[in-house]
């Protein structure tokens, strides 16, 4: 089960983030995102890896913590997602998948020409689109 | 780490025993522990201490049913393996106790049949070792078949130690060591094997002797370091284990979980170890995660959670320390792509500081747990109480009760709730908060050298939480006051929320009402996290002790400021506990990089960009807030740079009579000053601008509530930059000032020009200045409404075709010399101003300051500027006058200047030229007189002793008409001797005045005395002066000197006594003292006197024609001999004059 999507921005602020859980954990996944941030700039920058990697959006599992688990995803744009789960065995088609389907989803909600870019994503539509997309996961009819 | 008994901690070492001869124990227990392997030595010194090795425990009926295990592992095994249960003995003899006197045979005999019994039923190994003193003490043969016999060994185990000699001595030790590690290896193997045995038939009653035979096996796969298979069978018994967790009923439920997890964390210390040990750190890690994955939902019941998660953090602290001690290294085959299917593992797995970070989690979530079942065990348990007496059973993981009934000491198993309250209160006399604190220290340390900024943030934060647990409230709020830049620099507002709440806590508790304030109004003004609307599923963070985040919340947060500073009960409880640090007024100072700019921020922008002093100008103060509530402001007193400028506004809704503490402030009444939030309140005023230079809004203080001072940095709109964090929020952005250009460019200074100068400076130019003169500019300087004090006059001269330079480059190179040079400054009585102000006096060739005496209003004063020019040139020149309007020191900062400047022509006043008349050869000439080819190179020609004429023309190229003095010239040394030059006609009545134009012709009489061929008649030198009415340049003279450039035509008439080769017309230039020589190739017709074809030579410049004389050009021509053609050559030296 997914229990948190995010997209930060350049400046590693959070554009857009949502916990999908009933728990009141969701400031831990505010700071399980945050920290994801620092698996991200090493995977980013580090210069051990090899080229045809540089173009590959998905960054796979940034780190286990606790019973989550927590994987990443650089747009060409360099707008990062984040995505938070308790599944003990993810596949990671399945989470390039449902990144995929997230990256739509988030290109249409900035394509909005009263979007700022950089700014919050406030829509309203692109929350349920989320939704939608997080329900969705794992569920077998993702591919 | 360090918890755990060595045994576990240690690789098992194979174990021997010596019994016998103690003086030798020690050189072999040295050798055989330096093996490679090494060996450990239990050494008895004599027989009768070998029954310790006989087996320790009852005999077990073999008739009696077997019995059901009490538990998994006893804690004494592997110790017991390590310290009492030695693979082999060695029973040491020395030779002449065993050879001659019978006794000591028969002892040692009983000695050995002692031993034997002591290892019977074991699988120990008997070695026999003989010492002989030297090697040729030999031994008889029947005396060691006889003990080899007694002792029932093999040949082979009977070995001589020969004790004297070195050699000797070493070979037969590394003999024994070997005998040693053959029976070692032997030893253990039979025991593996043993045990494996019983699994691999399955012949065991429990789960438990299935268990604790893998253990065997391995520890004994081990002890031959055979890793594999030691591997192989601690993974099966963590397996097994695994299972029994749902199966066994031996214990309740609770302590049969706890011995199941301390035997777990036995296998899993002993299969990282070996993993990590062999380099398998990817094996290593996996393994943890298996582990991790298999045990972290075995919580137990609520009220033991708390042992589930020492357990668990313990069990990331050891793999953290294990990683940390076998130094892992991310192995070069992994493929670098983490985290995906290529390689499942991440960075961090492999830092030890991640799972430090995550033991102290676990370690928190105890003391969460603690908390919970402390107050839940003080209610229910209050009347049971703690049983008494509780210690570890010899099992593993198990706890018994010691019972005593008069001698008889007996052990009784707990019920888990006697258990429960026993385990609660051991765990409730640690510290835990220490324990987190170390830990995340620790993990902050490494993630902080790793740059994970983020990570050790998290660390330090976790730190900070303790602290504040604690009830360290300074270090906690030092902790999250670092942890907090991060937060606002990207914007993570949730996270800073939360730091914020604590923080405030903090400072009440600590009593700094300030820093309360402040980070109240810090988190009043934060933006919300809201994901996409859904406020309710947002609102349901908790959020430590500053509430969740909620509109309602900062606005409650915002009220409770207000409380504060009105010193009011709040009525949610917050007391008024500042009462005594409270100071009457707080002061918070917001510049441009405080995260208080969302509290307040103040835009100050004038509406022009420079002012005239003393004129009015117009501000726009801007004010906006982002606190949720209105901010109702008391007074706003803008303050400038200028103090006289600073004026205040009060809210007309104070009913308080202003209190003017600052005389020079304007007050100003407004009718209301309320910000709401995120809307610019607008302030426009008109205030007098002061002195001239930069007048600059520095700040704007807001009064809020009477007591609380808010000082804003003024801010231009220009450079106003995004408010922090709200920069990210999707809402409209307002400019601070209607006037659209006002806020994209308004400045919040301003600059104030000087004063129009009252003082007038006057050049006057007396048209071109003539080359040679000097020439005077008059300065006046005349003051209409300034007193002039401190003045300072500049001078500048300036070439008018740019460059700057006066003088030319080549001269400039040669000497000192300008064009036109700056000689002084004179006032207009002709003193000169050196007494004056020496020290401000400074006259350089193109650049002189002067002072300028004080003059009161109404005063003048002039100078005059001497400029002598060298060279006809047009020249700037620069005037300018800096003053001040009096001497007090400040009235001389501030300093007005008046600038003027003037082009000045310079010109060439006369033009010289020249001509020499001479008078005609009147003696005829030998011919070998006239110079042929070659000679020096002077070709002056002036006949001896004759009156040669020169004549000198000076003509005014001037518009002024100029009076000449005299002209003479002036004969160098060698031409007054040579030659003698006289005025024929002088300039009468003293000067001659020439007009523009004209010209004036002086004539001398040039008269050689001696025949030289190399001779310069001298300077022609002309003293002037200007023609003026005024007569004031009467007394300048100027001196000229030339000399004289030539060039010539020829004509050459034909002769009818010659006939001649040549142009008859030719016209030649000549450099200055050059040569030319014409040459024309003649043919006599005649002989005799003959006339030479004429030859007429004309200057062009000067139109002068020189003829030689008949005598001159006169040949004798012989008559020829046989041949009638007789060459002559005539060379006509050209004139020089000089």
């Amino acid at each position: 089960m997914i229990v948190c999507v995010a997209v930060v921005g350049h400046q590693n602020n959070p554009l857009y983030l949502q916990s999908f859980t009933e728990a009141d954990d969701a400031l831990k996944l505010h700071h399980i995102v945050h920290c994801s941030l620092d698996v991200i700039d090493e995977r980013v920058n580090n210069p051990k890896r090899s080229a045809p990697t540089l173009n590959e959006t998905f960054l796979g599992l940034l780190y286990p913590t606790e019973n989550y688990k927590v994987y990443g995803y650089l747009t060409n744009t360099k707008v990062k997602f984040i995505m938070v789960t308790t599944d003990l065995d993810v596949k990671d088609a399945d989470a390039r998948n449902f990144f995929r389907k997230f990256h739509a989803a988030y290109v249409d909600a900035v394509s909005n020409p009263f979007h700022v870019p950089g700014k919050k994503i406030a829509s309203r539509s692109f929350g349920v689109r989320v939704s939608t997309i997080v329900k969705s996961f794992g569920s077998g009819t993702t591919g | 780490m360090e918890d755990y008994p060595e045994e576990l901690r240690m690789t098992p070492v194979s174990l021997v025993s010596i019994v016998g001869c103690p003086e030798l124990h020690p050189s072999i227990s040295a050798a055989l522990s330096s093996q490679q392997p090494p060996m450990n030595t239990l050494a008895l010194p004599d027989f009768s201490k070998a029954s310790i090795l006989a087996r320790s425990g009852k005999a077990r009926d073999p008739l009696a049913p077997p019995q059901a295990p009490a538990g998994i592992l006893k804690k004494d095994w592997l110790l017991k393996h390590r310290t009492r249960v030695p693979a082999a003995v060695a029973a040491l003899f020395r030779a002449d106790q065993v050879s001659g006197d019978p006794a000591q045979w028969l002892q040692a005999c009983s000695d050995l049949e002692n031993l034997k019994s002591a290892i019977q039923g074991k699988n120990t190994k008997l070695v026999v070792v003989l010492v002989q003193a030297q090697a040729s003490d030999e031994l008889s043969e029947d005396v060691t078949v006889a003990l080899r016999k007694r002792a029932e060994i093999d040949s082979r185990h009977m070995i001589v130690l020969v004790e004297q000699d070195e050699t000797e001595w070493s070979r037969s030790l590394s003999k024994l060591k070997n005998v040693f590690a053959e029976l070692c290896s032997a030893f253990y193997k039979e025991e593996g094997r043993r045990i494996k045995a019983r699994i691999e038939k399955r012949n065991f009653s429990s789960v438990e002797l299935s268990i604790r035979y893998c253990f065997k096996v391995a520890v004994y796969a081990e002890f031959r370091r055979d890793w594999p298979e030691a591997l192989k069978f601690y993974e099966e018994g963590v397996r097994v284990l695994r299972e029994m967790i749902g199966t066994s009923t031996r214990l309740p439920p609770t302590q049969r979980l706890v011995e199941i997890k301390a035997v777990a964390e036995q296998f899993h210390f002993k299969i990282s170890t070996l993993l990590l040990h062999a380099g398998k750190v990817v094996e290593a890690i996996l393994w943890f995660r298996k582990h991790i994955r298999s045990y972290e939902r075995v919580v137990g019941t609520p009220e033991v959670a708390f042992l589930h998660w020492e357990w668990f953090s313990r069990q990331f602290l050891v793999f953290g320390e294990l990683i940390e001690t076998t130094a892992a290294t991310v192995p070069d085959t992994l493929s670098p792509r983490f985290g995906t299917a290529d390689n499942a593992l991440t960075e961090w797995e492999f830092q030890p500081a991640y799972y430090y970070q995550l033991a102290a989690t676990y370690l928190r979530e105890k003391r969460y747990a603690i908390e919970c079942s402390s107050s839940v065990a003080n209610l229910t348990t209050e009347a049971s109480g703690i049983p008494e007496s509780v210690m570890p059973s010899v099992y593993v993981g198990q706890y018994v009760r010691l019972f005593e009934q008069g001698d008889t000491v007996s052990v009784l198993p707990l019920s888990d709730t006697e258990y429960t309250s026993y385990a609660l209160s051991e765990a409730e006399r640690f510290q835990d908060s220490y324990e987190i604190i170390a830990l995340f220290r620790k993990a902050y340390e490494s993630f902080q050298s790793l740059g994970a900024t983020r990570m050790a943030s998290a660390c330090s934060r976790g730190m900070a939480i303790e602290y504040y647990a604690a009830g360290d409230f300074s270090n906690a709020k030092q902790l999250f006051d670092g942890v907090a830049g991060l937060y606002r620099q990207e914007g993570w507002t949730t996270l800073l929320w939360e730091n914020l709440g604590y923080l405030r806590e903090c400072s009440r508790k600590l009593n700094f009402p300030k820093d309360f304030i402040s980070y109240s109004l810090e988190m009043a003004a934060l933006p919300l996290f809201s994901g996409s609307g859904e406020e309710n599923r947002e609102n349901k963070i908790k959020s430590g002790p500053g509430g969740s985040p909620t509109i309602s919340r900062r606005e409650n947060i915002q009220q409770e400021v207000i409380n504060v500073l009105k010193r009011k009960q709040a009525p949610d409880g917050t007391n008024d506990e500042f009462d005594n640090a409270m100071e009457e007024t707080t002061h918070l100072d917001i510049d441009q990089i405080s995260p208080l700019r969302m509290v307040l921020t103040a835009s100050v922008a004038f509406h022009d960009q420079s002012v005239k002093p003393g004129s009015p100008l117009l501000i726009s103060v801007s004010l906006l807030s982002h606190l949720p509530s209105p901010v109702v402001v008391d007074q706003l007193e803008v303050q400038f740079n200028q103090s006289d400028c600073n004026f205040v506004v009060h809210s007309a809704q104070e009913d308080s009579p202003p209190l003017d503490s600052n005389l020079h402030d304007q007050v100003v009444q407004a009718t209301s000053l309320t910000l709401f939030t995120n809307k610019w309140m607008r302030l426009t005023r008109e205030i007098k601008s002061g002195q001239s230079g930069k007048l600059e809004c520095l700040s704007v203080k807001a009064t809020i509530n009477k007591h609380l001072v808010i000082c804003c940095h003024a801010e231009s709109p220009a450079s106003m930059e995004d408010f922090p964090l709200w920069k990210f929020e999707d809402h409209v952005e307002t400019l601070p000032t209607k006037d659209n250009v006002l806020a994209f460019s308004g400045q919040k200074l301003i600059q104030v020009e000087e004063p129009d100068a009252q003082v007038d400076l006057v050049l006057n130019s007396a048209g071109s200045a003539l080359v040679g003169e000097i020439f005077i500019v008059p300065a006046t300087i005349l003051s209409k409404g300034h007193a002039v004090h401190s003045g300072e006059l500049k001078i500048n001269l300036v070439d008018a075709k740019g460059g700057g330079l006066l003088m030319s480059p080549r001269e400039a190179e040669e000497s000192e010399s300008h064009d036109v040079e700056l000689l002084g400054v004179s006032t207009v009585d002709g003193k000169e101003l050196k007494e004056e102000v020496d020290s401000i006096r400074k006259i350089q060739y193109s650049f002189g300051v002067v002072s300028v005496p004080t003059l009161s209003e109404g005063d003048s004063w002039s100078c005059k500027l001497e400029i002598k020019w060298h060279r006809a040139k047009s020249v700037m020149l620069y005037v300018s006058l800096g003053y001040s309007l009096g001497s007090t020191e400040e009235e001389a900062l501030l300093r007005l200047n008046v600038h003027r400047s003037l082009q000045i022509e310079g010109q060439i006043p006369l033009l010289v030229t020249h001509q020499l008349l001479r008078p005609f050869r009147r003696e005829p000439l030998l011919l070998s007189e006239i110079r042929s080819l070659g000679g020096d190179d002077k070709k002056c020609s002036l006949a001896m002793n004759e009156s040669n004429m020169f004549i000198v023309n000076a003509r005014n190229c001037t518009e002024v008409p100029l009076r000449l003095h005299s002209m003479t010239i002036e004969p160098d040394d060698d031409g007054k001797q040579l030659c003698s030059v006289q005025q024929v006609s002088g300039i009468s009545n003293g000067h001659a005045v020439i007009a523009p134009s004209e010209e004036y012709k002086g004539i001398f009489s040039v008269n050689p005395r001696a025949s030289s061929s190399n001779f310069h008649l001298g300077d022609i030198c002309l003293n002037w002066s200007r023609d003026s009415s005024l007569g004031e340049d009467q007394e300048t003279h100027v001196i000229m000197k030339q000399r004289l450039p030539e060039e010539i035509k020829y004509s050459l008439v034909d002769s009818q006594n010659f006939v001649f080769s040549g142009a008859h017309n030719h016209a030649a230039f000549i450099l200055p003292k050059s040569e030319h020589i014409v040459s024309h190739k003649l043919v006599p017709l005649g002989s005799g006197s003959q006339q030479l074809p004429r030859i007429t030579i004309t200057s062009v410049r000067y139109s002068a024609a020189l003829t030689p004389s008949t005598s001159a050009a006169t040949v004798f021509v012989y008559p020829s001999e046989p041949k009638f053609n007789l060459e002559t050559s005539c060379s006509t030296s050209d004139e020089c004059v000089s």
